[in-house]
């Protein structure tokens, strides 16, 4: 699958507007330079060959390690996704790990306290938490905490002299705060609706029969059902890690992969734009391979059916 | 005696048969459900008073978006200036109505081409099976590999920036879902009788996959075009956000964003008014989303 998508996109980037050799040369070296200068610039860097022999070089050297270089300044891909993909990691599994647990322990709140009102007000924050922009909520955060109170700090993430983790700190509260929003409401849906599910079920009428105290019910019982679908949704996020982040990066000027991405966009700096997607792709297929894998761990039944 | 009895319950039965009003009942039952979740008829309320005002939006505001005002710079809301003015002196209020239009017009159209792109490929891909159906299949996983940002960002890079490569691109990141959909819905409607009966008839694959079948599909598939309508709507907003969206002089939710983000700390209400608008829109067709999946649901109708 990673072939044929690397394929379309080496294709598609084949068809954008000029070759590697006229961003090479500056415009005013273009009007000068013989046509016969050019070509030969064309053909020491491989270009005139067929597009599938450059395919086939590009992809053997990517499987080697060796990514190319970004076409504003020359550096070397590899550098900058090992430079940015951490920034972004750190992000998002803060993210993730406060909107998981708060997700699901707010859905198996309002799930047990169904028709409430504690359960319509949770119902109607998590659809705000999916409608409410996340760029535009990130706007409104710096508005108030950054700028008006001053409490935390407008963006970036490490500012000289703070080199420790505990001084980074409070960079992180405000985006990953943002980014958790948005992530808390869809797992608080889910696990609510998976929670509701869990307990209209038999066995729970055979606990409580059995007069087994109501708290013991619940989490004993039902959520340990419940939490196998949350789990796959867990899976289902990991793609998130790295690709969920893109627009609160550049709000907050987070130096991720996300911001990164946007930049190579806007400058159309195609072998970054290319590397960059095409590692998301990667991303994605492994984290799917990866849900199959942990369905087939946790649900009794999947596992049954191998037999 | 009894004989009578039962005749007279019959006579009713068809009298109503005959009037209609035996078919008529199930749906009603559907419009029922609907109706009875207050936040979905809020959201319907909502999403129809906001798309009417976009619509009549010349008639509503009495200024030009476009028109600049030097006279009238950042001014804050005030009875002339319902939402305040932005940096060159055009009126939010109308701005905000006109990006509106450009906003809703880009996520239901495309998310209704989408649909129809998707429902006619995954019936008869559904239906018939065949080549048809490995191919498009394929296709739609190439495009599920990618996050959907990421997707339209790589797009927006190779095809350059305007309003028709918007409606192109998110036609095609959005035509997969719906394939896959209509496309399950099918298999499952495959193996009921109706189907084998019509089979059985003779009569042509397209009838009984476009006549017969595809309006038992519809279902889902409205449910899915409420909620990717609000979805492009937020990818667009995105993308105008960091400037990939729609160009200046059009402007949309996104961009309206943009600009008050860029003075946000002077004029809070560039930022606030479009925003609050833009959430609005979102809250009322996710809200719509979900009371029609639910009023289409059978096994919700338990609770």
């Amino acid at each position: 699958m990673i072939f044929v998508i690397s394929f379309l996109v080496y294709f598609g980037l084949d068809l954008t507007p000029g070759d590697a050799v006229s961003h090479m040369i500056s415009p005013e070296l273009a009007a000068t330079i013989t046509a016969e200068k050019l070509e030969a610039m064309r053909e020491a860097y491989g270009l005139n060959a067929t597009f599938l022999e450059r395919y086939w070089i590009w992809l053997t050297s990517c499987l080697k390690g060796d990514f190319g270089y970004s076409m504003a300044g020359g550096v070397a891909i590899k550098d900058i996704m090992v430079k940015t993909i951490p920034a972004t990691l750190e992000l998002s599994i803060v993210a993730l790990i406060i909107s998981t647990i708060l997700g699901c322990s707010l859905g198996i709140l309002s799930a047990l306290k169904k028709g409430s009102a504690t359960d319509s007000g949770l119902t109607v924050a998590g659809m705000a938490g999916v409608s409410i922009p996340e760029f535009f909520f990130a706007l409104v955060a710096i508005l108030i905490f950054g700028m008006h109170f001053q409490w935390l700090p407008v963006g970036g993430r490490l500012l000289p002299h703070y080199e420790n983790f505990l001084d980074r700190i409070p960079n992180i509260v405000m985006p990953s705060l943002v980014l958790a929003l948005a992530l808390t409401a869809g797992a608080m849906r889910y696990s609510r609706s998976s929670m509701l599910d869990v307990l209209s079920r038999e066995f729970i009428k055979t606990a409580r029969s059995k007069g087994l105290p109501e708290w013991r019910i619940n989490l004993l019982h039902g959520f340990r059902v419940a939490l196998t679908p949350v789990v796959v949704l867990i899976g289902f996020r990991l793609p998130l890690l790295i690709g969920g982040s893109t627009i609160i990066e550049q709000v907050f000027q987070w130096p991720g992969i996300g911001n990164m991405f946007i930049r190579s966009v806007r400058a159309s700096d195609y072998p970054l734009v290319m590397m960059i997607s095409l590692m998301y792709v990667f991303v994605v297929l492994t984290a799917s391979l990866l849900i199959d894998l942990l369905t087939a761990l946790i649900d009794p039944r999947v596992r049954l059916g191998k037999e | 005696m009894k004989t009578n009895s039962l005749n007279k319950k019959f006579d009713k039965i068809r009298f109503l048969e005959e009037n209609n009003k035996l078919v008529s009942k199930d749906q009603n039952r559907l419009l029922n459900k609907f109706l009875n979740n207050k936040l979905a008829v809020l959201g319907l309320i909502l999403f129809t008073i906001i798309i009417l005002a976009t619509i009549f939006a010349p008639l509503l505001s009495p200024y030009d978006p476009l028109k600049v005002d030097l006279r009238s710079m950042r001014q804050p809301p005030s009875l002339d200036h319902w939402f305040g003015t932005d940096n060159t002196g055009r009126d939010v209020f109308s701005r905000v109505l006109y990006g509106g239009r450009v906003s809703i017009f880009v996520g239901l159209g495309s998310s209704l081409m989408a649909a129809l792109i998707g429902l006619a490929i995954g019936c008869y891909g559904g239906y018939r099976g065949g080549w048809v159906d490995v191919i498009a299949l394929r296709i739609s996983e190439i495009f599920t590999s990618f996050p959907q940002i990421i997707l339209v960002l790589l797009l927006v890079s190779i095809t350059g920036q305007s309003l028709t490569n918007l409606f192109v691109i998110f036609i095609l990141t959005g035509w997969g879902g719906m394939y896959r959909l209509s496309r399950a819905r099918m298999l499952s409607l495959r193996e009921e009788e109706y189907v084998q009966a019509l089979e059985s008839f003779g009569i042509s694959t397209f009838k009984i996959c476009y006549k017969h079948m595809l309006p038992n599909a519809l279902g889902p598939v409205m449910v899915m075009i409420t909620l990717s309508t609000a979805m492009f709507i937020l990818t667009e907003a995105g993308l105008s956000f960091l400037g990939l969206g729609v160009q200046e002089p059009m402007c949309s939710w996104g961009s309206l964003i943009k600009e008050g983000a860029e003075i946000m700390e002077e004029a809070p209400w560039l930022l606030l008014f479009p925003g609050v608008l833009f959430a609005m829109t979102l809250f009322s067709l996710n809200f719509l989303g979900d009371g029609l999946r639910d009023a289409l649901d059978p096994r919700a109708s338990k609770d």
